[in-house]
């Protein structure tokens, strides 16, 4: 089968095996490949989001902040939130009487987000905690809001993240899940699929001089669930009133729902 | 991504220009954690204005999403041009042009911050293109004003001259004030015309009558 028509496997195989990119890993072992990837990518994590995107990825953020409904006071969770593109943003629209957590399961991302944080003054209402999305250690019912940017496609067992999440949104609160999707258009899918394939890794090479990182970048994607099969988890998760929204064509995704 | 992309350009010349602004940035405290959404005819969505640690924040949400703001302005693009009048607020609002929810001193406050701004342009340009060049762009701006301005009476002059004196397409000034006159003439002769008239029917009705 070539590379690019694998089918996403089912997260919860019997045989306690996952897919890491398109190989097939031991469940215990994708924590640490995960990891070792973003110890590697988390010093030009920006840049490379910048020039893979062609800046688009500040849009699509943006507009996952629109979407969220933020409010001064509210109290939310940036999960997998890396290099703190959201929570900055976040932060200042909280205010001072609400609270931003930045949470993330690598320290080298949550360091290189800290220190850009701190940087441009944002101190007052900023929280970091190393975290698994899988096992959050907050208490249930905690925050208004919770978003998770591309992130969600590197947890190992999505469905018990999801269950987490779940737990520690406050009634009425909502998740915002954004994320590689699926192409709407088969011919945009293949121009992407050429882009992703040929050229990311290349320009992960010359820029972050790393080229597998951006490889399992493209293959992670491929595997990641496309925009009905993220929205049924989220709804066996208990979430409500969930939706998708195609973003440039669906290249990209952004999920809601609400947990009443 | 439309509304994200005009957000962004928003969010980034305000910044650029509040930078600029040399009565600094202490008029928006006031507005700390405020918020301001307008909605445009023109704008199938809503612009939200939010202030936060002294910086203009602007975000989107779609017609009919608006999430709890202060104020909430409904326009359109031309009315707004109107707001720069203060007398005009009242009037824009009974005619229906103009419609506002919520704590009208936010919208008042955000609109003296634009009415407020004092941008020294000259040495902003002047860090870009230095000191003489500035000088030169000026003096010749202000020349070409000048000109042009001269240039635009004149031909306004000599149209005008063209129109009534050579092709007489257009009635001098004069002649269009006398002939309103006469027409008023006329008219208070016809009102009295008809006053002597219907007195005249009266007093034959009154004489049938008796």
């Amino acid at each position: 089968m070539s590379a690019h028509n694998q089918e996403p496997s089912d997260q919860n195989s019997q045989d306690g095996t996952t897919h890491f990119g398109y190989q097939t890993v031991d469940k215990n072992e994708k924590e640490s490949k995960v990891a070792g990837v973003f110890h590697s990518v988390a010093a030009q994590y920006d840049i490379m989001n910048d020039v893979m995107s062609f800046g688009i990825h500040r849009l699509w953020k943006r507009f996952t902040i629109d979407a969220s409904g933020v409010r001064p006071g509210n109290k939310v969770l940036d999960l997998a939130g890396g290099t703190g593109d959201l929570t900055a943003k976040f932060s200042k629209l909280v205010g001072k009487d609400g609270k931003v957590i930045l949470a993330d399961i690598n320290s080298s991302m949550l360091n290189v987000g800290r220190d850009k944080l701190r940087d441009r003054g944002l101190v007052q209402n900023i929280e970091y905690v190393q975290a698994n999305a899988q096992y959050l250690p907050f208490e249930d019912n905690t925050f208004d809001i919770v978003t998770i940017a591309f992130g969600l496609r590197n947890v190992t067992d999505k469905d018990m993240a999801l269950r987490s999440i779940f737990r520690v949104l406050k009634p009425g609160g909502r998740l915002l899940v954004l994320e590689f999707s699926k192409p709407e258009n088969e011919m945009l899918n293949k121009a992407y699929d050429f882009y992703s394939f040929s050229i990311l890794p290349k320009m992960g090479e010359l820029i972050a001089k790393d080229s597998d990182s951006y490889q399992y970048l493209a293959e992670s994607i491929r595997m990641h669930p496309d925009q009905e099969t993220l929205k049924s988890m989220m709804e066996n998760a208990g979430f409500e009133q969930t939706s998708y929204h195609n973003l440039t064509g669906g290249i990209v995704a952004l999920h809601k729902g609400y947990k009443f | 991504m439309l509304p994200q992309i005009l957000c962004s350009a928003l969010e980034k010349i305000i910044a650029k220009t509040m930078a600029m602004n040399l009565s600094g940035d202490g008029s928006l405290l006031s507005l700390e954690q405020r918020s301001l959404a307008v909605s445009l005819d023109e704008l199938p969505f809503t612009l939200i204005f939010s202030v936060s640690n002294k910086e203009i924040l602007v975000g989107s949400v779609p017609e009919g999403e608006l999430p709890n703001p202060d104020c909430h302005i409904k326009s359109s693009l031309k009315t707004l041009k109107k707001l720069k009048e203060e007398q005009q607020l009242t009037a824009l609002i009974k005619q229906g042009e103009l419609d506002i929810d919520g704590d009208i001193k936010v919208a008042q406050q955000f609109a003296n911050i634009a009415e407020n701004l004092e941008i020294d342009w000259q040495t902003e340009l002047a860090k870009h293109i230095g000191d003489i060049a500035t000088y030169k762009l000026v003096q010749l701006v202000s020349g070409l004003g000048s000109k042009l301005n001269f240039f635009g009476k004149t031909v306004q002059a000599d149209a005008s001259e063209w129109l009534v004196h050579e092709k007489k397409w257009v009635v001098p000034y004069q002649q269009v004030n006398q002939f309103g006159q006469q027409v008023e003439q006329v008219s208070n002769a016809v009102n009295q015309l008809s006053q002597r008239v219907e007195h005249l029917l009266k007093k034959q009705r009154d004489k049938k009558a008796v």
